[in-house]
Parts: structure tokens; sequence; C-alpha cells
């Protein structure tokens, strides 16, 4: 399991500049709603697109589901309880990376 | 003068006018700083380190780079907020001492100001006073000249800049003492290859000379072992010994002058103002007064040179050049020189551009008082001027001009208006190479005609304009 | 591998925060560059100022609206003539500057019926003109003239009309980046909202962050043509001023380039709900990825394919061609900041280019994360490089080619290496798959330079035996 996470995670640190928006809570969104909708991608379920941001980060997420199952095609058998724990996985490598031991003197900045 | 108009002619009148206009629409000059730093530049182990914000710097990097197809090295001060609030003195010190500390051969660094550091009033001089101390605890076998060169953006354009640093260069390097023999030449603002061909004429005369700043090498080489030398070839020796010269030859009254002026006030060098040899006549009198001054005879190869090029010219004057008419615009210097050369060919000047805010000092220009004597044309002289003023009087106005003479930054009126145009002064950067051509003296005077005439004759093949003419040139 | 020390800094040893050499198994959490701090006086940086960057970056782009400079003459002639952007309405942005060309009685008297009346007559002068951007300059803020309230007068004197004003002097922040930020704020402050315009498309977003360098933003306009998107405004490549201010219309913002224009995307999304999506329009892989995520967006994939399918099979045999031969090409990026990552990967993946060094003048530690995460491993990643630098850097890594400006382009030469215009291409545009070939082909071009052969040669030597290492064939 934490191989599988660290290939996905290598996948989104060199493909997805979602996770390094600007300020904290940008990536901890950005984390949490493109991660969200991959998970109900790849477990089969249609996401609901309701509002604009939803849309965006399905938008995100449907292009990193299809990568994924390109480069990683073991992800093509994973039920919905493996998928939930590889996406948990995957965001917490991410947030701990991006957001929590970032260096980045910015992130916390409260204006843009 | 023709003869065949047989009605009554009004007789021409030369005007000299200022922009009327408070606002600038596309400068023809850089501000003071930039000139400043050309001046730099010429000037062997040399970084000049401006005092002010970065862009004042990497600009002016970037424009002579465009320029002359090379990188020369300046060094900012980086102003930023908190010294706005406190002064910037501090980082004056700390960019001599990383200067000094990283480029081991450096010898002079001259401190230019901008308009935001004048504004702020830092004390230049007392900040010399305390790096020269500073250098001289961690560097007691170096001496690294710094010069205070004061250059607000406010005042004047890159051309007093140009002047105010060299002078500031001789005002803190030269020195008296025993007579060198040799012979100042100061010929301003000029490009490599002007360098070059005034060297020419001073070696075929055997007149012993040093050139303020002498750029031959702003053209330099790709090298098989990689070496770099962009750079200028005037030493601190040279300006040394500027101050025991047996004269200075100045070619250029607003740039050259302040530093000449200064060696004649301090050190007694005989200063010889003449009018920039743009053209023959002017070229005619630098070699017979560089014959006064050394005494050496104008040589027989020298007559040659002005043969072949008064021949060349010959070919195009009254075929191709008269009463065509040229709007020139650019450093005062060269833009009145060329309007006395245009006239030696036939070609009519009727509109000059120069700028910046000396308006009385132009009324005082003994050359232009003498175009006003000799015109056979109107001519409208506009000073304080912006490239608005060329353009309008052709957009809106009802200028017609056959060719535009004057740098890259005009570039479009031309292409817009399809009218001819001849890339002279600073900077030229849309045509290659012409940084290495020489505009003053005879060769200068032929090159530059010949390249007027390929230009006219290339329009007119592109326009189908008498194109055939040229079928038995 | 931690932060690197050069021979060449030892004397200003505060560097080593600045320059990251990557090694395997770190990550930029433990090594991150510091980044949009001050320069070290005297080192000979590559930076600009901020003035510059709202001015010459993104002010300046716009093709209908006089750019009026408040200051000596010298901010308005050096940010002139020194871009590529064009426009479809004859490069109005690129033929014209302006100046209240300031004075020492205006230092001592205040500038501002200076700037009044240079205003008056900048509209006088070209009547069909009725947009401006007022910037204030070292010298003007300096002594606290009041631009907004002379603009305030201006316009209601004037109602046809409108004017914005950039407060941003070039000796505020560390660089460009400064003036990025203060022209993106002072936008959506105060010209967001302030026009409607006329909706054509169930599809609308903002493109922002592209300056239509060498035509980019024309080139990508084609595809959202053909993908029926109504671009509501440009951010600011071959842009209107007024289109700019309908910017809440749009129901996504792109970005192309977050450093300069991320900000003004960040409030749209805080103000109005606008998502904001980041892309890469640069590279082939990446810019389909880019019209992917964009088609899913508004549910129009089917388009979006056919539209990469098109292209693909107009443009990758070409790209193909050049890979084969830059293949284990090695290049250093030395540019803005956004460029290091948006083409790290893109032209290792796409042209098989291996990037050995990259420096950054304005990026910000974002932009450090962001190219540390994508970039190679043995490369080196500096902020605000300077010349000593450079050339130690060059021993180090031995690059083929340097995508940079052309002053440092000049200086390489001597070294014999050679150059691309990173900041304003050789010859573009870049972006898009069409673009992407063209910076392949500059690449090649560059790189099969025969003159980079000759240099090398001294002739008192005997005559070389072999050729040159690449030989140039037909593309």
């Amino acid at each position: 399991m934490e191989e599988k996470i660290e290939d996905l995670y290598g996948y989104v640190q060199e493909r997805c500049l979602w996770q390094f928006f600007s300020r904290t809570w940008d990536r901890q969104e950005n984390i949490d709603g493109v991660l969200g909708k991959a998970e109900q991608i790849l477990s089969g379920q249609q996401p609901t697109n309701e509002t604009p941001l939803e849309k965006l980060h399905y938008a995100d997420a449907v292009i990193m589901v299809k990568d994924f199952r390109e480069r990683f095609p073991w992800i093509r058998e994973c039920g919905a309880a493996e998928v939930k724990q590889l996406m948990d996985g995957l965001k917490t490598r991410l947030v701990e990376t991006v957001i929590t031991k970032s260096t980045n003197r910015e992130l916390s900045h409260h204006l843009y | 003068m023709s003869t065949c108009e047989v009605a009554a002619v009004k007789p021409a009148e030369v005007k000299l006018v200022a922009r009327d206009r408070g606002g600038i629409i596309n400068p023809m000059y850089d501000c003071q700083p930039a000139g400043a730093q050309y001046a730099g530049i010429g000037v062997k182990d040399c970084i000049p380190l401006v005092h002010g914000g970065q862009g004042c710097t990497m600009f002016v990097r970037l424009l002579f780079a465009q320029h002359f197809k090379e990188n020369f090295d300046i060094a900012s001060t980086s102003l930023h907020e908190d010294s706005a609030v406190f002064g910037g003195v501090k980082r004056i010190e700390e960019g001599v001492m990383v200067l000094a500390r990283r480029y081991p051969n450096l010898r002079v660094i001259p401190i230019i100001t901008t308009c935001s550091t004048e504004v702020i009033g830092d004390d230049i001089e007392g900040t010399i006073n305390i790096c020269n101390k500073a250098l001289k605890a961690e560097f007691p076998d170096r001496k690294i000249h710094l010069v205070p060169v004061h250059t607000p953006s406010f005042k004047g354009s890159h051309v007093t800049g140009y002047a105010e640093c060299m002078k500031s260069l001789v005002k803190t390097i030269a020195k008296g003492g025993k007579p060198t023999g040799k012979l100042n030449v100061f010929p301003g603002w000029v490009n490599p290859g002007d360098v070059t061909e005034l060297k020419h004429y001073l070696k075929e005369m055997g007149v012993d000379h040093h050139v303020f700043m002498d750029t031959e090498d702003f053209d330099s080489p790709m090298l098989p072992n990689k070496t770099i030398e962009t750079h200028g070839k005037t030493t601190v020796e040279d300006i040394q010994a500027s101050g025991a010269a047996i004269g200075s030859l100045s070619l250029a009254r607003y740039e050259s002058l302040p530093a000449t002026k200064f060696l004649y006030d301090e050190f007694t060098v005989p200063n010889h103002l003449i009018d920039t040899p743009y053209g023959i006549a002017n070229t005619d009198a630098m070699l017979r007064k560089i014959s006064e001054i050394t005494g050496k005879p104008i040589p027989e190869s020298l007559v040659r040179e002005r043969g072949i090029a008064l021949d060349a010219l010959a070919d195009l004057a009254h075929m191709f050049f008269a009463n065509k008419k040229v709007a020139i615009y650019g450093h005062p210097d060269m833009v009145l020189g060329l309007a006395k050369f245009c006239m030696e060919v036939e070609l009519e000047p009727v509109l000059l551009l120069i700028g910046d805010d000396q308006g009385s000092k132009y009324k005082k220009d003994p050359r232009i008082e003498e175009l006003k004597q000799t015109a056979h044309f109107d001519m409208e002289i506009i000073h304080n001027a912006d490239l608005w003023e060329l353009e309008k009087r052709i957009t809106k106005g009802d200028l017609k001009l056959d060719l535009i003479m004057g740098h890259s930054k005009g570039r479009y009126i031309a292409i817009y208006n399809d009218i001819p145009m001849v890339r002279v002064g600073f900077p030229t950067f849309d045509r290659a190479g012409l940084y290495r051509k020489p505009t003053m003296g005879y060769r200068g005077a032929m090159e530059l005609a010949e390249t007027i005439a390929n230009t006219m004759f290339a329009h007119m093949e592109y326009t189908k304009n008498k194109e055939w003419i040229l079928n038995t040139w | 591998m931690p932060m690197v020390l050069l021979e060449c800094d030892k004397d200003i040893p505060e560097r080593r925060k600045h320059i990251y050499l990557k090694a395997p198994n770190e990550d930029s959490r433990e090594f991150l560059p510091i980044a949009n701090a001050a320069t070290i006086p005297g080192t000979l940086s590559e930076r600009g100022c901020a003035f510059c960057g709202a001015k010459l970056v993104i002010g300046g782009v716009l093709k209908d609206t006089i750019q009026m400079i408040h200051g000596p003459l010298g901010c308005a002639y050096d940010t002139w003539h020194t871009k590529r952007y064009p426009t479809d309405n004859g490069h109005f942005n690129m033929k014209y500057v302006w100046s209240t060309d300031m004075k020492e009685s205006h230092v001592v008297f205040g500038g501002e019926k200076r700037l009044e009346q240079s205003i008056h007559e900048a509209f006088n002068e070209m009547p069909e003109i009725k947009r401006m951007i007022v910037y204030t300059t070292c010298p003007t803020a300096l002594i606290g003239d009041d631009i907004k309230a002379v603009v305030k007068k201006v316009m209601k004197e004037r109602p046809d009309v409108d004017i914005f004003t950039v407060e941003c002097p070039g000796f505020a922040g560390v660089s460009q980046s400064k003036g990025h930020h203060v022209l993106n704020i002072g936008w959506i402050n105060e010209k967001v909202e302030t026009l409607e315009k006329e909706i054509t498309s169930p599809y609308t977003m903002n493109f922002i962050g592209d300056f239509n360098i060498q035509g980019d933003t024309q080139l990508l306009q084609t595809y959202w043509d053909r993908l029926g998107i109504q671009v509501i405004a440009h951010f600011t490549g071959n842009g209107t001023y007024d289109d700019l201010r309908c910017m809440h219309q749009a129901q996504l913002n792109v970005v192309n380039c977050a450093r300069s224009s991320g900000y003004i995307a960040n409030e749209l999304k805080k103000r109005y709900g606008i998502p904001r999506l980041d892309i890469d329009s640069w590279g082939f892989n990446y810019m389909a990825e880019g019209i992917r995520k964009i088609c899913a967006f508004f549910g129009i994939e089917d388009k979006g394919e056919a539209l990469i399918a098109d292209e693909y099979a107009k443009w990758k045999p070409k790209l193909d061609w050049y890979k084969e031969r830059l293949k284990g090409t090695k290049m250093a990026i030395w540019t803005g900041g956004p460029r290091l990552w948006h083409w790290t990967k893109s032209v290792e993946d796409d042209l098989g280019i291996k990037v050995v060094a990259m420096s950054s003048k304005f990026g910000h530690e974002e932009d450090f994360e962001k190219v540390i995460a994508r970039g190679q491993e043995g490369t080196y990643y500096i902020d605000d490089g300077n010349e000593l630098e450079f050339f130690e850097i060059i021993d180090r890594v031995k690059p083929d080619v340097i995508f940079t400006g052309p002053r440092v382009g000049e200086l390489v030469k001597k070294l014999h290496i050679p150059y691309v215009n990173g900041h304003a291409y050789h010859n573009g545009p870049y972006m898009g798959f069409e673009g992407f070939v063209n910076l392949a082909r500059d690449t090649y071009n560059a790189v099969y330079n025969p003159l980079a052969h000759l240099a090398g040669i001294d002739i008192r030597n005997e005559i070389p035996a072999q050729l040159p290492e690449r030989i140039r064939e037909a593309a």
C-alpha cells in the first residue's frame, strides 16, 4: 500500500499544479476537492457536480484518474475500500509536503 | 543653387522652436543615468554601480545589449523601500565591497545616482570617503577609484548624463605632471566604428593620442579559448595622463565639452572644440585642427581617402539626392553634423529634432547659426523634441519626407508611413552591425551616403517607383 | 545534497540559501531556496524593478490604452521597444509610450499639474483613444504626488475616458514581482465589475497570465474559437482595457502565468466564486491536458478530443522529428520564474531534453516548490542568479543551449553556447501545439548551429579531422 501511495504521490507532485496554489486554504481545498472526486470516480460512482468549484475539481480529477489507470494498471483492480485507503494516504502525503511541512513563507498570508 | 526658377522666391527660413507640449510621446533619449553608464563601460576594469532601483540598471544593460549585441557589466545597489525611508548609503557601501571582493581586477567604480537617490539626498561624496577607508583596510595593495557621478533623471537626458560621467571620471582620476606629448581625443558618444576611424587618422598622421573612451572592443570576438573581451579599452593610466596632454580635441559640444573644459581649468590642457566631424568639410576641419595642434602634416594617404569618398558621393548627389527632403533626429552633435553633411550631398534636411531641456544652449550653438546662413530651403529645428513631433508633422501636418535618419526607436514612423529610413546614432538595434561602421570622417560620409542610396533604391523597388531608373545606372 | 555555496559566492555566503542541487530522495520541504528576498547590492543580479513588472509586463500589453508614466523620461524610454507582444490592431501598444517628462521644478514644487497637463495632451493628440493607465515612478512616489486625485479630476472633465492608476515605484518590493501584485490587486479593487459585455456562448472564461508573446494569445484563441468558448478577457495578451473590466462575468479562470497574474485569479475566486484552473500552455502533453480539463469543466469533452486529435495529427510528426534529434540535449533555463516549471518537464517529455540548471529572477518560493517537484535530480535550482554564478554553473553542468534573455545570450555566445530567447522567443509563438514545434525548431537550430563547431577551432593548430558532432538534416 505504501508503495502504491508513493507512486500516486509521485505523479501528483510531478503533474498537478492545483497542489501548489498560493495559500494553505486553497491547497487544502484543492487536495480535498480533487481527491474526493477522484475517489468517487475510482470507486465507479458518478460524482454530482453542482457548484463551479465542484465542476473544476471534477475536471482535474477525471484527467488524473485517467492517467492513474494508464500508468498504474493495478488501480483498476482496487475496490472501494482500497481506493479510499489510497486516497486518504495520498492526501496525508500531499498535505504534509505542500502544507504542514512546506517552508514557503507566503502560505499563510491572510491576503493574496 | 537652382537657377531654373524665375518667379520670386521667398528667402529660406530656419526656425528653432521647442516642443510645445509638457508631456512626451515617444522619447528620443533615455535618462541621465543611462548616459553615465555608457561613459562608464568605456573604461577598462570598471563596473559602474548605479544607485537606484534595479530597473535603472537592468534596462540600460538591455539597451546596450540591443545596440551592440554584447553584454556589459553594470551593477545596481538594488534600492528598496527601506532606503527610501532611511537613506540608501549603506547599500552603496555594501555594493562597493561586494564588487571589490568578487572582481579582483576591478579598478574603477563610478557611483551613478538616479532620480530616486537624488530626491532622497544620499551623500555620495561622504559615502565614498567611508568606502575608501574600508577598501584601504581590506585591500591595502589595491587602488580602486570611486567616482561620484550625479545624474538625477529629472535633468537633461542620456546625452548630458554621458557628459557628466565623462567629466566626473577625469575629475576624479586625471593627474597633471610631466607632459606626455599625447593628444586627448574626446569623440563624444559614438560607435566603435567611429573610434576605429578616428584612430586611423591619428595613426596616419603619426599623432600619439588617447581616445576617451576607446570603445573599439565593444565589437568583440568569439575566440577559440572562450575569453570575453567585451569592455572599454581606456585604462586608469590613460585617464590619469589626460591631465598632462598637449591638448584636448573635443568633437562633441554637448557630450565632451564638460570633460575637456575641466582639463583646461584644472591642468591648463588646451581645449579645442570643433564641429563634430560628419561630412567632408567637418572632417577637413578636424584634420587641419589636428595638424595645427601637433604640427604634423596631413599625409597624402588622407588626401586620397578624401578623394575616394568625394568620388563616391559625386555619383549619388545630384542624380539621386538633390531636393530630397530629410528629417534627422538623435543626439544634437550628430544631428547638426549630419545636417551639414546632407547639404554637401544636396539632400535637404528640412526637419531636425534635438533633445532635452537645453534650449538656451542651442541658441548659442554656432552650427545652428551656420545653418541659418546656408540653408536654401525652409528648415525647422525642434529642441526638447520627442518623436511625436516628427510623427504628427507627417500624419497630421503637411510634412512630406523622402528620408528619415535616426535611431531605431523611431522605426514605426518610417514603417507605417512608407518612408525610407536610414538608421544612425544610438540605438540602432533593428539593423545588423551598424556599431561597427563609421559615420564620422570621410569613410563615414561615404558609407552613410551609400547606405542612404541603397535604402532609397530598395524603396523604389518595393514600391515600384521608377525602379527602372536603376536599369542602367 | 543540500544547498550549495558556489566558489564565486564565498564572500557573500548568504547566497547559499538561494541555490539548490537536487539529489535523490529529497523534496522541496527540506531544501527550498529562499526566494522573493532582497538582492545583495553589487552582485550583478538580473532583476528589474516593480514599475517594470506593472507597466512592461502587464499593463503595457493592452492594445487600446495610453500608458502614462509619471516621472522622468527614462522609465518610459526603457519600457518601450523591449517586448514582443503584437496585437491585432497594428501594435498600438508597441508603437507608443508616454511620459510626463518630469523635471527638477516638478520635484521641488510637485508634479500633479504636469501630470494633469500630460493626460489632457495625450487624449487630445490621439482623440480616438479613450483609455489610460497612469503609473507612478520612484521620484513621483517619493515626493508624494497624489495621482489618484489628478485622475479623478480629469475623468470628471472628460466623461468619455476611463483611467486606471498604478502606484508602484521601481524601488517597491524586491523585483518585478511587486509590480505584478500591485496591478492585479488594484485592478480587481477598482475596475472589475464596472462594465458588462454581451455573452455570446454558454461557455465563458478568462485566460489569465498570457501576454501574447509573438502571438501566443492569438494562436490559443483559435482553439477557444473552435471549442466555442467565449473568452471574456485575456489578461492581458492582445487584450483591451474594457474586456478586463468584465472579468467577473466569466465562469472559469484559466491561469497560465500564476506568478504575474495568480493574484487576480485568487481574488476573482474569493469575490465572485469563479474557480481557478492552472494549466501549462507550453508543451504538447500539457496543452492537451489543459484543453481536456477546460472541456471537462464545461462538459464538452468530445469537442476537446477532436481538437487535440486534429492538432496531434498536424504537428506531432514534426515534434517527433525534432525529439529524435534533441534527445539528451542539456538545457539551462534562466528566465523570470514560471517558465522554469512550465518548461522543465515539457521539454523532457516532449523533446527528450534534460534541463540541468534553472535560475529565476523574480519567482517566489511557490515557484520553487513547483519546479523542484517537477525537475530532475542533478539539476541546479537558483533564485536570483548573478553573472559570476552563471559562469560557475555553466562550468559545472555544461549546457548545450540556454533559454534566457538577449543580453545574457550575448554573454554565453562568447562561451560558444547558443541561446534561445526565453522571454520574447526567437521565432514564436511557443505556446500550443504549433508553438511547441516552433520551440523545438529554434532549439534544434541553436544546438545544430555550425558556428559553434567553427568557434572552437584555432586556425593556428592543425586542421581538425572531425566533423561537427551534430550534423544538420533537412527538417
